[in-house]
């Protein structure tokens, strides 16, 4: 797109020569730096940016900052609307870099970088006006929905100034009864008769009488692009009074009757020349020689303009223009009449011209606009790489939906981009329909995809037809995901992959994400891993890093149930170091948290509480959708770790009233994650609703997806002294051994050390802790061990010096909830001694103990001595307390 | 919502016009009324192509008197010339 056309879209336009100054308006319009939102609200030719414009060169400097956007039918979508509205801030202001990066990381959803732009303007030190004028050519409900979530979440410096020539789909009626709202309607903007006689007889340098004025401006009505027209037709003329009545005595529509008069005026060349040119939405010297096939457009353009012939500057190089637009409504409807049969050549000669300059929008617009449709479909098809690269797919849909539908069936590339646009308005039947007619125009037989092109076919964008068979596959994918059919999900994904051409980075990253989901929910976490490497890869070739950061969140929680808590560590790190921390991109905010929840694990909650507060600081708008619930969790735990248990459990509700999945499986329910913290606090009751309202039961057959509610389970039948927990433990940890989730089974196993602590089976208690401190140390995973706190504390001591998992196992001893790590026993007590003293704790008395123990009275004797003697204390109550404070034996209930 | 195909409107708007603009409304016929209005009659596809003329009559700033469902040209009453 040329720089200079996308300027004048929010270029403040001057106050213009030969008009009229409205001082009542203007002083009107006064009022909308004290109100939220200002409504011109009249049909064409009404005068409402000539006011506007008026208003806004008079506006003293110091009083606000002037934003101002000339909107036109191509902004009907949210992504490029708030595109322009964003650049006209920076072009007003020169901050507001952030919004745009914003947007352009997430431009299916404008609102993170509204609040960026809003955040912005509440930090301004004046006031910004924005102006969004001709606001009836955007219809879109996103749209519509946007501009009411800014003025929702307004701040006191912004007001907004709609001109439109039909009231906008916004609550006015609400913001009219808040008086927030300032209008300036069609009774308004009328001229009154003085303000006719000023015009008449001012800039347009005619001389009228009071009653001429008076006939002329009630047949007008006040409207001013006939009394404009009026002037026009009467200037030069002798007979201005049979003008007046022949004007006065007509029925004809006022502007009909008076640009007839204004065009049959024109020297036969501009009448020719305005005729042909009225095909153009913008005019420029070259474009109108283009399209008439003559010389000297732009000397025209000049004469026009001087003229005052209804041309409308649009930039302060006189370099485009348009036609005001009811004088062009005009011109057309002439051309039509007049010259039907040489319309399409016009627009074929704007096409052309549009295509070199590599406008191709403006371009497929001529070319529909000129019935060339085979030349709009290879224009589309052509652009359709680039588009995708840009977002721009709610656009490439629009465009092929205006293509006749024989021309989309023959050219399976662009029946791709029709195939798109149906899953964007989720009409997945004709989808499917859609997708089977393109494999049957390519591979009638079903046989291998064919190299070349089929006769029959067209094709003009040869990766795109080598990219049709994935592409194919990525959205059967996705249709069989919503099915919720994951076999065949996961299977057309890597179908998919495998089709995928080396270049196409965006079909790689599609079916890489689809197959990762499928295979996720699966509880195929090799497979889901493998498959969300590509997509992060895709990606990220193709600069769509926000969209990295999202995938990141999953394959990191991939990666530390796969027990790979480095991994996911690193991924994040380099994640992180996409987003500039300048303009922190969308998703940045969830990294943060991420890494905050890998350091916990590692027992660093300093640098995790730090990552915790810059998410904070980056503000809701640089989170995606599960960062609200994410970012709860994670500090409560941190909360949970630090004993604020209280604390914890509230911010484990606020999470829950939170919850946004985002799509992704429920892996770790918060409800299950409140549950373990019930278990915590000894809430058993409530633990036991929960399992009974999840219908969750110690027989259960283990499946993946419920694999953390499984585990809250045992934890809350451990805690129950259940003699089903071993058998759920078991089967839980040959499901998670099975499915290589190594994450799982660190846990399994540590809750399989307690289990068989409590039951006095010493021995397997230490060889389930053994493997769980070397699959721990392995990664340098600590809380899942620690938070255990006195009972695995007790476990640990009893590791002897010489045993691999000896060293390791301080570390966690260490860290342990509850326990002070020094100065532990200098001599560890031994497996009998521990049976002892156990048994001291208990009500029995020395006989008592030593026939449980099957030993003599003395050899019971000896034991405690010894056990005395290593705690240093000299009484049976003092022994039983000094263990309980090392953590050698798991406190009483 | 309607399934029965096209429905005539009659769409009254304030002042004449040209014949010539007859090719802005698809064909509608613009009968001339003796009043000073025009009534632009003729069949309209459904909901979404009768907002497409109302569009185009504010676009061509012609102020609109009323719209209503038609029973044909035969009853509008032509000026005669």
């Amino acid at each position: 797109m040329a720089p200079p056309l996308l300027q004048s879209k929010y270029r403040v336009p001057g106050h213009r020569p030969g008009t009229v100054t409205r001082p009542r308006l203007v002083e009107a319009l006064a009022a909308a730096l004290r109100t939220a939102v200002t409504v011109v609200s009249a049909p064409a030719g009404f005068g409402k940016s000539t006011l506007l414009a008026e208003w806004l060169a008079d506006l003293p400097a110091d009083t606000a900052t002037v934003g101002w956007v000339s909107l036109d039918k191509r902004d009907d979508d949210p992504a490029r609307f708030w595109g322009y509205v964003l650049a006209a801030f920076r072009a007003a202001t020169g901050v507001g870099d952030d919004a745009l990066g914003l947007l352009a990381s997430s431009p299916s959803s404008p609102e993170t970088a509204l609040v960026a732009l809003l955040n912005d303007i509440g930090r301004m030190p004046r006031d910004l006006v924005l102006v969004l004028d001709d606001l009836h050519l955007v219809t879109s409900p996103a749209v519509h929905d946007g501009i009411a979530f800014l003025l929702e979440h307004r701040v006191d410096q912004l007001h907004l100034v709609l001109a439109t020539r039909a009231d906008p789909p916004l609550p006015l009626a609400r913001w009219r009864a808040r008086g927030e709202l300032l209008e300036i309607r069609a009774a308004d903007l009328r001229f009154t008769e003085q303000e006719s006689a000023a015009y008449l007889n001012g800039p347009m340098g005619l001389s009228l009488s009071k009653h001429d004025v008076a006939t002329l401006d009630g047949r007008a009505e006040g409207w001013i692009a006939a009394l404009q027209l009026a002037a026009l037709s009467m200037r030069g003329r002798e007979d201005v009074g049979t003008f007046i009545a022949g004007f006065a005595g007509d029925d004809r529509h006022v502007v009909d009757y008076l640009a007839e008069e204004v065009l049959a005026r024109q020297p036969e060349e501009v009448r020719g020349f305005l005729l042909e040119t009225s095909i153009l939405e913008r005019l420029t010297g070259p474009l109108c020689d283009a399209v008439t096939g003559r010389e000297g457009g732009r000397a025209r353009l000049v004469d026009l303009e001087r003229a005052n012939l209804f041309l409308v500057p649009l930039d302060d190089r006189r370099q485009w223009y348009r036609y005001h637009h009811l004088f062009a409504e005009v011109l057309r409807t002439h051309l039509v009449d007049e010259r039907a049969d040489t319309v399409p050549e016009l627009h074929r000669r704007a096409c052309v011209w549009f295509t070199e300059r590599g406008d191709t929008a403006a371009a497929v617009e001529h070319a529909l606009a000129g019935g060339h449709v085979d030349r709009a479909a290879d224009l589309m098809e052509r652009a359709m790489p680039a588009m995708q690269r840009e977002r721009r797919e709610a656009e490439l849909g629009r465009w092929v939906r205006s293509l006749p539908d024989e021309i989309v069936r023959v050219r399976p590339v662009l029946g791709m981009a029709f195939v798109g646009a149906l899953a964007q308005t989720s009409e997945f039947d004709t989808l499917e329909q859609r997708l089977a007619e393109v494999e049957r125009a390519v591979r009638p037989d079903g046989g291998a995809w064919p190299a070349r092109v089929p006769p029959g076919l067209v094709v003009v964008d040869e990766d795109g037809y080598r990219s049709v068979p994935a592409g194919l596959e990525v959205y059967r994918a996705a249709l069989a995901l919503r099915r919720g059919d994951l076999d065949a999900a996961a299977a057309h994904a890597r179908e998919g992959l495998a089709l995928t051409p080396a270049s196409d980075d965006l079909t790689r990253a599609a079916a890489g994400a689809l197959g990762g989901l499928a295979s996720w929910s699966r509880g195929d976490l090799v497979g889901a891993e493998a498959a969300y490497v590509e997509s992060v890869a895709g990606l990220h070739r193709a600069r769509f890093v926000a969209d990295v950061l999202g995938c990141c969140i999953a394959l990191g929680d991939i990666r530390r149930t796969l027990g790979r808590l480095g991994d996911a560590e690193r991924l994040y790190r380099w994640a992180l170091g996409l987003s500039d921390p300048a303009a922190p991109l969308r998703g940045a905010a969830d990294m943060h948290v991420a890494l905050a929840g890998a350091l916990i694990e590692r027992d660093e909650l300093t640098a995790a509480a730090e990552h915790l507060d810059t998410a904070r600081r980056l503000g809701a708008h640089r989170g995606l959708p599960q960062n609200p619930y994410r970012s709860r969790v994670a500090q409560a735990r941190l909360l949970g770790i630090r004993g604020d248990l209280d604390g914890a459990l509230a911010l484990l509700e606020e999470a829950e009233r939170v919850h946004d999945g985002d799509y992704s499986p429920e892996v770790a329910p918060v409800p299950a994650v409140r549950a373990r913290l019930r278990v915590r606090r000894g809430e058993l009751p409530q633990a036991e609703a929960w399992a009974r309202e999840r219908g969750l039961s110690p027989g259960d057959e283990p499946t993946y997806l419920r694999e953390y509610e499984h585990i809250t389970l045992a934890r809350l039948l451990l805690a129950r002294r259940d003699d089903t927990a071993p058998a759920l433990l078991a089967r839980l940890l040959a499901a998670a051994e099975d499915g290589a989730r190594a994450g799982s089974v660190l846990e399994i196993l540590v809750l399989q050390a307690l289990a068989a602590q409590a039951r006095g089976d010493v021995p397997s208690a230490l060889e389930a802790l053994r493997r769980a401190v070397a699959l721990a140390e392995a990664e340098g995973v600590v809380r899942v061990v620690a938070d255990e706190g006195p009972p695995i504390a007790a476990l640990l001591r009893t590791l002897p010096k010489h045993d691999p998992a000896h060293a390791y196992g301080r570390r966690l001893l260490a860290a342990c909830a509850g326990v002070t790590p020094g100065p532990a026993l200098v001599d560890p007590l031994s497996d009998r001694e521990l049976d002892v003293l156990r048994l001291l704790g208990s009500d029995l008395d020395g006989p008592d103990i030593a026939r449980e123990l099957s030993v003599s009275l003395n050899t019971m004797r000896t034991h405690t001595k010894s056990i005395y003697a290593k705690l240093g204390v000299t009484s049976r109550r003092a022994a039983v307390r000094r263990a309980h404070d090392l953590g050698v034996l798991p406190r009483r209930r | 919502m309607s399934s029965t195909g096209p429905q005539r409107y009659a769409i009254r708007v304030r002042g004449h016009l040209a014949s010539r603009w007859a090719s802005r409304f698809d064909g509608m016929a613009l009968v001339p009324q003796d009043d000073g209005s025009t009534v632009i009659d003729g069949p309209v596809a459904d909901q979404s192509a009768l907002h497409g003329l109302l569009r185009t009559i504010s676009d061509l700033g012609l102020p609109l008197v009323s719209v209503t469902p038609s029973d044909g040209p035969a009853h509008l009453s032509r000026r005669t010339p």
